[in-house]
This record gives structure tokens, sequence and C-alpha cells, in this order.
């Protein structure tokens, strides 16, 4: 039994819900780099689900170079992550105010 | 396929050849904080920019196209803004020599910012939505790091946090969009796309609709439109002042060439009623910017939000760009020169952090004394960004308001963008005037002259021949934007 588009779709779409949910409630940073993950890999789901029923193979293309820049763009995050720890032995976004206007 | 001796696949080489190969240098001479590595970064910029305007002069590139059947386009729209970010990439590269020396990893220093100007360079060229997301990324990723480099400095690890959360979601939203794209007309070639969207059902439409709106989000973010601004006074504040110079003038008109090639056709293909959103972000982004500039005490402060009301200025020629036709003609132009000013506003301003340590606009007193040549710069960049008028910002500014004026008889709502943008021109020469009255008519605490870093001077100096230079005679470079316009007619072929 094949599963039809539109529940790809709809898991996709509340995948980006929840990672919109998590990016705007947490407060914590490495809570917030995963919602962002969570966004990444909803639009991931949605490119290889559309790609099934395309024929061409741009969709699946866009998703692997999209998984491969993720992972690069966590490790920056990561590490940017820990040098604030290493600073304020904390990781709460909350907390770092130095810079106001 | 794209031929190997296109003016992208040759900067790629040239500029990723020497980023990765800094480094290993440096591994292998063990000197930390030499100054070779900037020139070596100097040099592959200029034979980069030597090579596009030899490829312009010689007429190799094609006339500017909207799209085509390849990932990249060697067009001269593409080498337009080449020319624009390398500018900017050579301004802070010999801006940071004196930033610079004494710290360490210097070679990776320069290695990010060659890296982040192959991504900048490859989004104008490129007419595929693939191409362009990994463009995008590769300007994003480097300028992360390049925002934390003080390691050891809270204000400069908090900014990049900032800046590398909403970059990231920024990012997100931009997939999200292109997934959208995608399923909708079955491509992620730029032309492909719009075609398709031209061709959609009216149930399909709202998606189409969803698909355009998360690419302006997405944009948005970086170029700094004012719903998704928050981030940017805090990121160009605490990051190294050079890097806000490249932020400011690079990575923010880097979004705008994406904007020209994926929003700006999308609207057009789709529905001109975009045009008045458009038009009402620009005013909302130039109001707030400027209003907020004028409260700030902090010099890089102030220049950010600046840069937020001059997104705005830009983006009132891409919102007239359907009715008028020297609209985008017109941002081009104001995109060169804002690059230019910015990058030589921030230049001034670490030079000034860098040798007194102050950014404080009230501790700026008596500096015309003290640093004579960099507060010469300033002075001039902080007038060309007002647009007075012997100077290049003038001339952008009277073409950009000329064009919504232009478009008044096809869009009624257009000159009130033009009335906007005088009166915030108005507004924003409070804030300049009061940075020059500080320099320039108060007495300091002291008179003595110190001594200015050598590779600031090299800047201001360009720097200052360049707006006055384009001021006196802007004929060539508005030709030049003229030929980097799209022909915009050729959209209404695919209806």
């Amino acid at each position: 039994m094949s599963n039809g588009l539109i529940d790809f779709v709809l898991v996709s779409v509340a995948l980006l819900a929840i990672g919109i949910y998590g990016l705007s409630v947490k407060r914590n940073a490495i809570r917030m780099l995963f919602a962002i993950e969570m966004i990444v890999n909803s639009a991931n789901l949605n490119l290889v689900a559309f790609a099934r029923f395309i024929p061409n193979s741009q969709g699946q293309t866009l998703a692997l170079f999209s998984i491969a820049i993720a992972a690069a763009e966590v490790a920056v995050g990561l590490a940017l992550i820990i040098v604030a720890y290493r600073m304020y032995r904390n990781i709460d976004i909350a907390d770092f105010r130095s810079l106001k206007g | 396929m794209i031929e190997f001796t296109s003016t992208p696949i040759i900067l790629t080489i040239l500029l990723g050849a020497v980023g990765v190969i800094l480094p290993v240098i440096s591994i292998i001479r063990k000197e930390r904080g030499s100054s070779l590595y900037g020139g070596i970064a100097f040099g592959a910029l200029i034979a980069a920019i030597c090579f596009v305007a030899y490829q312009i002069l010689s007429k190799h590139i094609m006339p500017a196209a909207i799209f085509s059947k390849n990932v990249l386009v060697d067009d001269t729209f593409g080498s337009f803004f080449a020319i624009a970010m390398l500018l900017v990439s050579i301004m802070t590269t010999v801006g940071s020599f004196n930033y610079m020396r004494g710290r360490s990893n210097t070679a990776v220093y320069y290695s990010l910012i060659l890296l982040a100007s192959i991504g900048m360079v490859l989004i104008a060229y490129s007419t595929d939505l693939v191409m362009l997301f990994v463009a995008w990324e590769l300007m994003s990723i480097p300028t992360y790091v390049l925002a934390g480099f003080n390691k050891k400095d809270p204000s400069s690890n908090e900014a990049a946090i900032k800046y590398f959360l909403f970059g990231a979601l920024s990012s997100g939203i931009i997939i999200y969009g292109i997934s959208i794209a995608y399923g909708l007309t079955g491509s992620t070639n730029i032309g492909d796309v719009i075609s398709g969207f031209s061709k959609l059902g009216p149930d399909m439409m709202p998606l189409a609709l969803l698909a355009v709106g998360m690419f302006i989000a997405g944009f948005g973010f970086k170029i700094g439109l004012v719903p998704f601004h928050m981030w940017l006074p805090d990121t160009y504040e605490g990051s190294p002042p050079t890097i806000a110079g490249l932020l400011a003038a690079g990575t923010k008109k880097a979004g705008f060439a994406a904007a020209l090639r994926v929003i700006i056709m999308g609207t057009i293909a789709l529905n001109v009623d975009w045009a008045f959103a458009l038009g009402i972000i620009a005013i909302v982004t130039m109001t707030v910017g400027n209003l907020a500039a004028i409260m700030q005490k902090n010099l890089t402060r102030m220049l950010a939000y600046s840069s937020i009301a001059h997104a705005g200025y830009i983006l009132i020629g891409l919102s007239v760009a359907p009715f008028s036709q020297i609209g985008i003609q017109a941002s081009l132009f104001h995109i060169l020169n804002h690059a230019v000013m910015k990058a030589a506003a921030f230049i001034a301003a670490a030079g000034i952090i860098t040798t007194l340590a102050v950014s404080h606009i009230d501790k700026l007193r008596g500096l015309g004394k003290r640093m004579p040549i960099t507060s010469l710069g300033l002075v001039i960049s902080l007038l060309a960004l007002a647009g007075v008028p012997p100077l290049n910002g003038f001339w952008s500014k009277l073409m950009l308001f000329g064009a919504a004026i232009n478009a008044g008889s096809v869009a009624p709502w257009a000159p009130y963008l033009a009335v906007a943008g005088v009166l915030n021109s108005a507004l924003s020469l409070a804030y300049y005037g009061w940075i020059i009255r500080k320099m320039y008519f108060e007495e300091g605490e002291s008179d003595k002259r110190v001594k200015e870093p050598k590779s600031i001077i090299a800047v201001m100096i360009f720097s200052i021949i360049f707006m006055v230079g384009i001021g006196v005679y802007p004929d060539p470079i508005i030709e030049f934007a003229k030929s980097a316009v799209p022909n915009l007619s050729a959209l209404s072929t695919i209806h």
C-alpha cells in the first residue's frame, strides 16, 4: 500500500509548526538549534516527497545538498554555543544581554 | 553545461584555491600574526576583480538575462554584483591589516573572507534555486564564524549567536519556499519556476503566494527589512567592526541580488499587487531605521540602523520595477554606491576603535584634529549616505526618487515613496550632522595628533576618490547599471 503525497506534506507542515513553536517559546540555545534543524528537515521531507511524483531528480539533489549544508551549519552553531558556555557557564539566550540600544 | 572559462567558474577556482591554501601556509610557516596572509588574500581579490573587469570590457559576457537553462549564467547582472562584492571584500581585507595585527588565526580570518566572497559572487550569477541556496549558505556560514571571531569578547560571541540563529532560520525558510515552488512547478530552474507559476490554476495560487512570501521573509532577514531586522543592530555592534562592514555592505547586497533574481521576477509573473506590499515595507523600513538611528549613542550601532534605512531606499526601486523603466537601474546604482559608502564608514569606525578604543559618539569630540584623514573619510561617506549633492549618494537617490515619481502615472501610490524617501533623507542628515559637529566643531580633551594606520588611510583615500569621482562624473556607472538590468519584456512572453 502506497502513501499519498498529502500524508508526507501533512507531516512536513506539522514538523514546520513544531520547529516554529520551539524557536519562539524555548530560550535554550541547543533547543533553538534543534528547532531550526526541524524546520530544515521538514523542507527536506517535502522535497523528497515531491520528487517521488515528479519525473526529475532536482528535488532529491537539493535534499542531499541541504542535509550536507545543515550539518556544516550545526557544526558552526555548536562551536559558537560552546564558546558561550565557557564564558557564561550557561546557554540561556535570555542571559545574553550585553548588547542593547 | 556552462563552459569552464566563464567568469563564475574562474572566480570560484581562484578565490577557493587561495582560500583553502592560506590556512595550510600558516600551519607550515608557524607564524601566527603575520601580515603575509592578508597580502595574499588582497592579491587574489585584486586578480579576481581585474578578471571580472576584463571580461566586461572585452564583451565576453552575455547581456543581462533573467533566466537560462543552465545553473549559472555569465551575464552583466552577475558581473555588476561581482564588482560591488569584490570591492567590499577588498576594502574589508585592507581595512583588516591593522585590526588583525598581533591577533591569532590571521590566515583563517582572511580565508573566511575569501570563501564568503565566493558565496556572494555566486548568488548573483546563479539562475537555479539549488545553486542559489548553496551559494547562499557558502556566503552565510563563513560570516557566522567571522562575526564571532573575537572569541574572548562576550559581545562578539553574543552577536554571532544572534546572527547564527536568525541566519539559520532564514535559510530554513528559504529552503521551505524552494520546496513548495518545486512541488508546484516540478523544477528548480528559476525561469521554469516563474513560467510554471504563471500557468497555475486559481486553486493553487495561494501556495505560490506562500512560496514568494517565504522567499521575501528568508531574504528579508539577511537584507534587514523591518519586520525581520531585530538581530541586525546587535550583530553589527558586537562583531569586529571590519566584519560589520562586510555584513552591511556585502552580504546585504548579495541578499538584494537573490531578491532581484527570485522575488522581483516572481512577483511580476504572479501579480503586480506584490509591488504595493514591497512599497509599504520600503517606507516602514526606512522610517524605522532612521528613527532608531537618531537615538543611538554608539557609532557602529548607528551605522547599523542607517544601513537598515538604506535597505528601504533600495527597495523603492524594486517595488516600482513593474511600472518604471529605471526602477531596477536606480536600485543597482544605489547598491554599488551604498556598498562603498557603508564599507568606508565602517572601516573608518574600525580605525577609530582600534587606535583610540572609543566607539561612543560623545568621545568623538575633536577627532577632526586627532585623526584628520580617517575623519575626512568618515565625513565624506556620511554626507554621501545622506545624499548631499556633489557626492555619489545624491545621484542614486535622485534616480530612485525619480523612478518612483515616474511610476506615478501607472501606480498612484508610487510618488508617496519618493516623498517618504526625501523626508527620511532629511531626517538622516540630523544624526549624520550630529557626528560631524562632534568631530569638527567641538573641542576634545587633547588636540595631539595620533598616528593613523596606513591600511585605513589607503581605504579612506580610495573611497574618497570613488565617492567624489562618481559624484562629479556619474555617467559611466549609470551606463554600467543600465546594461546590468535584465530585459523585463521577456517575462511577458511566458504568459
